[in-house]
């Protein structure tokens, strides 16, 4: 127990920032134009002003109650995204089976474990799945390989 | 006979072979992504969006609704044999599914629930075929004031109703609004925060933001907390679904009830199944003469919430198809399916699309009828999926999840969109913020400023245009009652929290 909710009090400030920042963005970039004919920047200077209240909602009553911990975890989340990303390098100079096994093999070290054999046997089975699914049945136009130098 | 020829019509665009083969495909992948606990419907049908490209658009929705209604079939699997939800709209029937099961009666509550999805998706249907062509013609005399308050009345009937903080999901509700607004402005063309961004002048893609906020966020949540493979060891065969002669007497009552509830909060826009399968469950709570058999494996407590999850699942195609309003964001993903084949989604759809607004509908019987052969003779073959480990699960979903990204244009900066939004989604998280309305809010946000301008520009820059018209006088009313109501159950809440704490 924490003797503040300090998960809404940080989450209803971050908010209320970027619902400030929003504001000022849209009536300093865009033009605003009056009420009978909106300009570009009206609708999201508008949004932008109720996000920064309904942040300070949040906020502010958190800081009389108490709060949980909320549960935060480091490794997963990175090597979940790290796996997205390493797709994403990956997919245009190497093609689409090299992609698959770099989002197999970083993602599923997210599990803190691993499984040389069962991980081998995974990647193959996707990029066979994949190839199966995307290139014979849907006839996209992927490269499965592809040598960049 | 004007329902006779449309059911007519729609018969025959739903009996193709190419629309019965999507329809099982739909259903079939609806079944999977239900049965298997940590793969959402969203992430399900946003994995699979890409495929519709290379469909007519009447295919492409068949099988996507399939992917919807299907999920509602399987989810109380893994609810009944794990007491793990399969989808949120399945909670409930942990309480007294998982009872059951231990019971040594998983068998019964499986066939049981059929059952009810089944009854409850007939309803469903008959509501929907009678009820969305009578909206649509009414429809046809809305003016923007009246669609920007219809559209005010989804987005907050979304935040209020729904549980968790209403403050919370209306930040949400405008944050997703936000990031709507993305990209060049319709009215002027100028480019709006693109940050000097070229591909995010034509607008964050749906499915990248989707799919990330759902899917990448979901596998994180569910990585080495989803244990699969603990399954209760027992016969699910035909014979051990038998149920008893007092089972069927008492689940006539629930299922027809939960499937009133059900239709009823799958039409108001923003609720959906998880709202109706709660409220569903209360009702047969407050029905039953002994509530103290609820939470220890009472039929009613399956039955009841498992027909509204069904009957709401049909339902929610009313708004969606009648008015062009998503009530959920499943459904908010279909009419994106729609628009990228050119159909503007509204009330001209009925009369204008007659084969694809019916042959959709007709589909849903043939879907669950397939559901039924599904669940009741191949029940075994679902069960033995509930014991692959998750480890091998997760990274073929974040696999589906890339390339699903990638092929809708080939673009990698769609990918990096997934990076971005599955931080963000995993940060929703552990503030405890709500995804479902944001993305609510980012597909309703442009029509909803296209609306409010035009409105505006109509009115001369006066805002009692939106209480003068009687249309969106209304629904502004009861907007406001909703809120009001929001306001007053929170307090009421609170009042009993000190009250118990006090004791």
């Amino acid at each position: 127990m924490l003797s503040r909710d300090y998960r809404d009090i940080v989450g209803g400030l971050v908010l209320t920032l970027f619902g400030a920042w929003v504001a000022w963005y849209a009536s300093d970039h865009y033009e605003l134009g009056r009420l009978r004919r909106m300009g570009p920047g009206m609708f999201p200077m508008i949004l932008g002003f109720v996000l920064a209240a309904f942040g300070l909602m949040i906020a502010v009553p958190a800081c009389f109650r108490s709060g949980t911990r909320p549960d935060i975890r480091v490794w997963t989340p990175i090597f979940v995204i790290a796996g997205v990303s390493g797709f994403a390098l990956t997919i245009k100079p190497f093609g689409l089976i090299p992609a698959i096994i770099a989002v197999t093999v970083i993602s599923s070290m997210a599990e803190l474990r691993v499984r040389p054999v069962s991980l081998a046997l995974l990647c193959a089975a996707l990029s066979l799945i994949a190839f199966m699914i995307f290139r014979v049945a849907l006839g996209l136009p992927m490269p499965m390989f592809r040598w960049p130098f | 006979m004007d329902v006779l020829n449309n059911v007519g019509l729609g018969l025959q665009t739903a009996l193709t072979l190419t629309n019965l083969l999507y329809c099982f495909l739909g259903v079939f992948l609806g079944m999977l992504t239900g049965v298997i606990p940590g793969i959402g419907v969203l992430s399900a049908i946003s994995m699979l969006f890409p495929i519709t490209f290379y469909l007519e658009p009447t295919t492409a929705l068949i099988m996507l609704a399939g992917i919807w209604y299907g999920t509602g079939y399987g989810g109380r699997t893994a609810s009944i044999l794990l007491n793990i939800p399969g989808s949120p709209s399945n909670a409930v029937t942990c309480l007294d599914g998982y009872p059951m099961a231990r019971q040594g009666r998983a068998g019964v509550a499986l066939f049981m629930t059929t059952v009810a999805s089944f009854v409850g998706g007939c309803i469903g249907i008959l509501v929907l075929m009678f009820f969305a062509p009578v909206i649509a013609g009414y429809a046809l005399n809305f003016g923007s004031a009246d669609y920007f308050a219809l559209m005010v009345l989804g987005l907050v009937a979304a935040s209020t109703i729904s549980d968790g903080s209403a403050i919370k999901a209306l930040a949400m509700v405008v944050l997703g609004i936000l990031f709507g607004c993305v990209g060049a402005d319709i009215y002027t063309g100028t480019p709006r925060f693109n940050f000097g961004m070229l591909q995010l002048t034509d607008h964050i893609n749906l499915i990248a933001l989707a799919m990330g906020i759902f899917g990448v966020s979901e596998v994180i949540a569910s990585v080495r907390r989803v244990h699969t493979g603990e399954i209760l060891s027992q016969s699910v065969g035909m014979k051990a679904m038998k149920p008893t002669r007092d089972d069927v007497r008492r689940s006539w009552f629930p299922m027809l009830r939960g499937s009133l509830v059900g239709t009823f909060f799958g039409t108001l826009p923003g609720t959906g199944p998880s709202v109706a399968s709660f409220m569903a469950y209360a009702v047969e709570k407050r029905a039953a003469d002994d509530q103290s058999r609820f939470g220890k494996g009472a039929i009613e407590g399956i039955m009841g919430p498992e027909a509204a999850d069904n009957a709401a699942e049909q339902t929610s195609f009313i708004p969606t198809l009648s008015l062009g309003i998503p009530g959920s964001p499943t459904m908010a993903l279909m009419l994106g399916a729609l628009m990228i084949h050119g159909i503007t989604p509204g009330p001209s759809l009925v009369t204008e699309q007659p084969a694809l607004f019916w042959g959709l509908i007709m589909s849903f019987w043939i879907g669950n009828v397939m559901l039924v052969i599904l669940n009741v003779p191949l029940i075994g073959i679902w069960v033995r999926l509930l014991t692959i480990p998750y480890h091998l699960l997760y990274p073929s979903v974040l696999m589906f999840i890339c390339i699903g990204t990638y092929s809708v244009s080939q673009s990698v900066f769609d990918i990096w969109l997934v990076v971005f939004f599955g931080l963000l989604g995993y940060f929703m998280r552990i503030f405890d913020w709500p995804a479902a309305p944001m993305l609510l809010g980012f597909v309703l946000g442009p029509l909803m400023e296209e609306h409010f301008r035009r409105a505006m520009l109509l009115s001369r820059g006066s805002f009692s245009t939106f209480v003068e018209r009687p249309i969106s006088a209304t629904v502004m009313a009861i907007t406001v009652a909703l809120m009001v109501w929001g306001v007053w159950s929170a307090i009421k809440q609170k009042r009993r929290e000190r009250a118990m704490a006090g004791v």
